[in-house]
């Protein structure tokens, strides 16, 4: 296994951990009001998509040059 | 009839005096116009790379007649999965605190430092491999960007792992309690900030 697959097989497996974990939260946050609590389903939604982001460049659908 | 315990708890969340009640709402906001001011000051650096990118004739650029390799895409998503990681025990902490768990807030509070600093870690690592490979700061646009945006992250990050690590001694020192914990909320919200503008800097560095 060469390093580069290492990384990504990591990363895969972080990513969807991650993506998981951050949309149970925002699912629990969903129904909180109040500035702060709007910010964060907003900062974690887009991690979420950082997540999704990650994952299809372990997967080489993105980053591919 | 309330039990013990229910009155115990309900006892450490009624401690919110007057002044911090009228007070927090206007430093959420202070510290969201905070948020959105460095949001502005990364905007700018990203819209000038954009420039530079898109005006440039090829991409990566040609240095000394060599045209400069692409950035590694999979080590750049091993840490980005860290960093993001990061945000979801900063999560964790936060709502271990709201209810009152405190042990738990310190676990996964210290996950998540050492979660940054792993992410620090991996950011020389790739400053060191990226230097090898001939982008220098001075050297093209290309490293010009890369370093001032991810060293501008870096810093931030930094200054986050510093942040938290001081939220944890003063936690520890009972400065917040059940109901008045506005600097751990600030902490946060600053930390997931740092989150996602490294979404912005993976997609243009390494995806684009």
């Amino acid at each position: 296994m060469t390093a580069a697959l290492l990384e990504r097989t990591i990363a895969l497996i972080g990513a969807i951990v991650v993506a998981v974990t951050a949309c149970v939260q925002l699912k629990d946050d969903w129904k909180a009001s109040g500035l702060d609590a709007v910010i964060t389903k907003l900062l974690l939604g887009l991690m979420a998509f950082g997540c999704v982001l990650a994952l299809l460049a372990a997967l080489n659908v993105v980053g591919v040059h | 009839m309330k039990s013990i315990e229910m009155q115990a708890v309900e006892a450490r969340y009624n401690d919110v005096d007057a002044v911090y009640h009228e007070t927090r709402d206007l430093r959420l906001l202070g510290f969201v116009f905070f948020l959105i001011s460095d949001c502005i000051l990364f905007s700018s650096f990203i819209f000038a790379y954009v420039y530079l990118r898109t005006s440039a004739p090829t991409w990566p650029p040609f240095v000394d007649g060599h045209q400069l390799p692409w950035f590694d895409t999979s080590y750049a998503a091993l840490n980005s999965v860290v960093l993001f990681g990061s945000g979801v025990t900063m999560h964790y902490a936060l709502e271990n605190w709201k209810h009152l768990n405190r042990q738990a807030f310190y676990a996964w509070l210290v996950a998540t430092i050492i979660l940054g600093l792993a992410f620090l870690g991996g950011q020389a690592h790739e400053w060191t491999g990226v230097l090898q490979a001939g982008v220098t700061w001075p050297g093209s646009t290309m490293g010009a960007s890369f370093f001032t945006l991810t060293g501008l992250h870096g810093f931030h990050v930094f200054i986050g792992v510093c942040y938290l690590t001081i939220l944890g001694i003063q936690a520890h020192k009972g400065v917040y309690t059940g109901s008045k914990y506005f600097g751990l909320t600030a902490g946060t919200l600053y930390w997931h900030f740092v989150d996602v503008i490294w979404v912005a800097l993976f997609f243009l560095f390494y995806l684009w």
